[in-house]
């Protein structure tokens, strides 16, 4: 049964160390991310953007689509005369014409993009196998002569049938290209799945891969991660997850899994992920949902009463990482699901000291007020709860 | 062998956006939004729901109530830490079914207990005997299970087991899973033991969908979801996400009218102040919108080419958006819906200027203007011509 060979390979691969230097970071933010329907990046943002990429230890940035011409083909320009660290990539079809013009803006790598499904194949390109097989050739054939990084660019690999999608390959690397995209153009891969069609693909032709995967069931970065087990060694991804439909694997998410699920350090800056999160939202229009993972505004807001309590004794209980390794904070805030205990923290954080009776009964009128009010209390209401209900405490004590 | 990927399975939901979900820092629901979530989960199809934590307070019992009196046709459970005294408090609700939480990891039993492993077990034990004694059916949830080892995690489950328990829930606390090591998980406590495995997914990697989907590979038989993700810190497995998922990626259609996802997803996004995402994965609005040249015309000329499933089966439409990476035939194409049909010369002059607009704007254009853009071209036309 299927289930059983997966279990094998798995515990087989389990033992293998991944070598961190061999894991490399393609970011694709200034180019499927742009492509995202709704969003256009200011050629500014876009140098700003491939700027910051550069310092926090991206490998190769992903900067556009120099074939589309006017003010795309200037901010690639633009992009590679800034002399980064980092390789600078332009997205071309299989077209000589597209590479010519990422030729003149001076990249030093080309994905050149063709579609490996009969579906596509069929009835986007309205071509055949051969056809594909062909351009395919022409194309890297073409940008080798220019001494370019080539990577092949597998549109829809996830629904070519094996066979193909295997000649599609090995062709590819006949002509010299360095590595192969596996593009899950539609995001319909399991983990399982990718782990078993990218391994496949390294066993039987042996190229270098990068993953492409999108976020359409939610699973971008466990497909991300599986073709990493597998042995793939790049990975596309954008800032956000911001890409067409429900987006790309998340840069922050990927790094931080890799490093603290499958012990990868990439030596990646992520002491600026949330600096560089949000400049992306900003210039996206898309802001930073409060729970997204790693660089959520609200990831470090304590509320309800274990989590709140037992953070503030020790954060390894509820955290794998602290806000200071993303650039956050650890914060407390009293709602209708907070107990004595958080309340006792916030209020010594605010300068105040109250016994555990009295908090027991001080939580009850806040949780009552939080479910009236219908959020959590800022710092001034809970100050004013805590007054109101320390005289009211006093008179009574003073009538006694 | 734990994996029946041939035979047709039953697969349970638990939703707990009612739990877990108002748990998020920040969120509170009101009674009337609690009671209009539970019925809309139950329309639905859902089997069954976490409607609270009876202990928490006057309040939240008199909600958890008024839930209970409606007469739904899903399950209701409660919550509850594993405290004999807790149980009174969901007996007082009128409840059936509750969830007896322990922390089972050694961090948690030091830090959040102060306590030891036996602790833990009598402290079950007792909880246990307590929701037995007053005929409730349980569920034991073992919180922090992921940082535990299988031996403690084996005598937990075992303890269950001889209790009776209706489920034993693995959560995965801090998000220390990936989908492997899920499935390896579930994989070997079901190669010790038969018994129902239910997984409890936290999103702090962005994971939670992907090993929700491991352990049902692996032969778990429930899944704990949220609509919307909501829940403390990252959130839970959406539930629009592993009802999709679980449709198709595995092939197992739960009968859950997916239809209404959207419009449930809004409710609960007004309800907890949490606007939904337009990329949010199914129900986001620009799912199923598509901007640039290749994806749209792929997607008009066939939108399998582009599209797992129809839009219309999670409640959204399909929109064709213009702007920067549009391509010649979207124009062509959304000028014959205005009514107007267009050369490809005339085409490509139109989209050069709507590329151009896009970029100044810095935003897609309103399909005013681009008539506007088409007016423009026609007077310079016209006055090419006299000249």
């Amino acid at each position: 049964m299927r289930g059983i060979n997966l279990l094998t390979e798995f515990s087989l691969k389990a033992g293998e160390k991944i070598d961190p230097t061999k894991i490399k970071i393609d970011d694709t933010t200034l180019r499927d991310g742009e492509q995202t329907a709704g969003v256009v990046f200011a050629n500014d943002e876009k140098i700003h953007i491939a700027k910051m990429l550069d310092r926090i230890g991206v490998h190769q940035i992903e900067a556009g689509i120099p074939t589309m011409g006017g003010d795309e083909k200037e901010a690639i320009k633009a992009i590679t005369s800034l002399n980064l660290n980092c390789s600078i990539l332009g997205w071309n079809r299989a077209v000589v014409s597209d590479i010519d013009d990422s030729i003149e803006c001076g990249v030093d790598a080309v994905a050149i993009s063709i579609s490996a499904s009969d579906i596509h194949i069929e009835q986007k390109l309205r071509k055949s196998r051969e056809w594909v097989l062909e351009s395919i050739r022409t194309a890297v054939d073409y940008a080798k002569k220019y001494n370019l990084y080539v990577s092949v660019n597998a549109e829809d690999a996830s629904r070519a049938d094996m066979e193909f999608l295997l000649q599609f390959a090995r062709t590819a690397k006949d002509v010299g290209a360095d590595r192969l995209r596996y593009c899950d153009t539609l995001g319909i891969l399991d983990p399982f799945e990718t782990f078993l069609r990218v391994r496949t693909i390294i066993e039987i032709v042996g190229i270098d891969i990068e993953m492409h995967t999108h976020n359409d069931f939610g699973m971008a970065i466990a497909n991300a991660i599986a073709g990493i087990k597998a042995g793939a060694t790049y990975v596309n991804t954008t800032i956000n997850g911001l890409g067409e439909r429900a987006g790309n694997a998340s840069f922050e998410e990927f790094v931080m899994a890799l490093k603290y699920l499958e012990g990868i350090d990439l030596g990646i800056d992520t002491t600026l992920f949330r600096e560089i999160s949000e400049y992306v939202a900003v210039a996206s229009g898309r802001y930073i949902p409060t729970w997204k993972p790693i660089v959520g505004g609200n990831l470090f807001v304590y509320e309800s009463e274990i989590r709140a309590s037992s953070v503030y004794k020790n954060p390894l209980t509820f955290e794998l990482f602290g806000p200071e390794d993303v650039g956050l904070e650890r914060k407390i805030i009293i709602g209708k699901s907070s107990g004595p205990k958080t309340l006792m923290i916030k209020l010594k954080q605010l300068g105040y000291e109250i016994s555990e009776e009295q908090a027991e009964e001080l939580i009850d009128v806040i949780r009552e007020k939080a479910l009236s009010l219908k959020r959590a209390l800022f710092d001034s209401e809970i100050i004013d709860t805590y007054n109101m209900f320390f005289k009211k405490d006093k008179s009574k004590n003073n009538n006694k | 062998m734990a994996i029946k990927t041939d035979e047709k399975r039953n697969i349970n939901i638990i939703d707990t956006t009612l739990r877990n979900g108002e748990q998020a820092a920040g969120v509170v629901f009101s009674k009337h939004e609690k009671i209009r979530i539970a019925k809309m989960l139950d329309e639905i199809g859902v089997p069954e729901i976490e409607i609270g934590t009876p202990s928490l307070s006057y309040l939240e019992r008199e909600i958890i109530k008024e839930i209970v009196k409606s007469n739904l046709k899903c399950k209701l459970f409660t919550y509850c830490e594993a405290f004999p005294e807790n149980i009174g408090y969901a007996v007082e609700c009128g409840i059936k079914n509750v969830v007896i939480n322990i922390s089972i990891s050694d961090i948690h039993i030091k830090e959040k207990y102060n306590k030891t492993r036996t602790w833990v077990m009598g402290q079950l034990r007792d909880t246990i005997s307590e929701a037995k004694s007053k005929g409730l059916n349980f569920i034991v949830s073992a919180e922090d299970a992921t940082r535990t080892d299988l031996e403690f995690i084996l005598k937990v489950l075992h303890l269950a087991q001889k209790k009776e328990a209706f489920r034993f829930r693995i959560c995965d606390t801090v998000s220390k899973l990936d989908p492997f090591r899920t499935f390896l998980l579930i994989n070997t406590i079901l190669s010790t033991t038969e018994f129902p495995i239910e997984v409890y997914n936290h999103n702090d990697f962005g994971m939670a969908t992907a090993n929700a989907m491991a352990a049902i590979r692996a032969g778990a038989v429930s899944l704990v979801t949220s609509v919307n993700a909501i829940g403390e810190g990252t959130g839970n497995a959406a539930l629009e996400e592993i009802v999709m998922a679980l449709k198709y990626l595995e092939n197992i259609d739960l009968g859950i009218d997916t239809s209404k996802f959207r419009e449930l997803s809004e409710y609960v996004s007004k309800a907890s102040a949490r606007a939904i995402p337009v990329w949010k994965a199914i129900v986001g609005t620009n799912v199923f919108a598509h901007e640039s040249g290749i994806h749209a015309d792929g997607v008009l000329k066939n939108p399998k080419n582009y599209e797992v499933f129809d839009p219309g089966e999670v409640g959204l439409t399909r929109q064709i958006v213009v702007g920067k990476h549009s391509g010649s035939h979207t124009i062509l194409h959304k000028f014959k819906e205005f009514g107007i049909d267009l050369t490809i010369g005339e085409a490509n002059d139109l989209l050069a200027m709507a590329r151009a607009m896009a970029v100044d704007l810095k935003r897609p254009l309103f399909e005013k203007e681009l008539m506007y853009i088409y007016k423009e071209y026609n007077e310079k036309k016209k006055i090419d011509d006299l000249e």
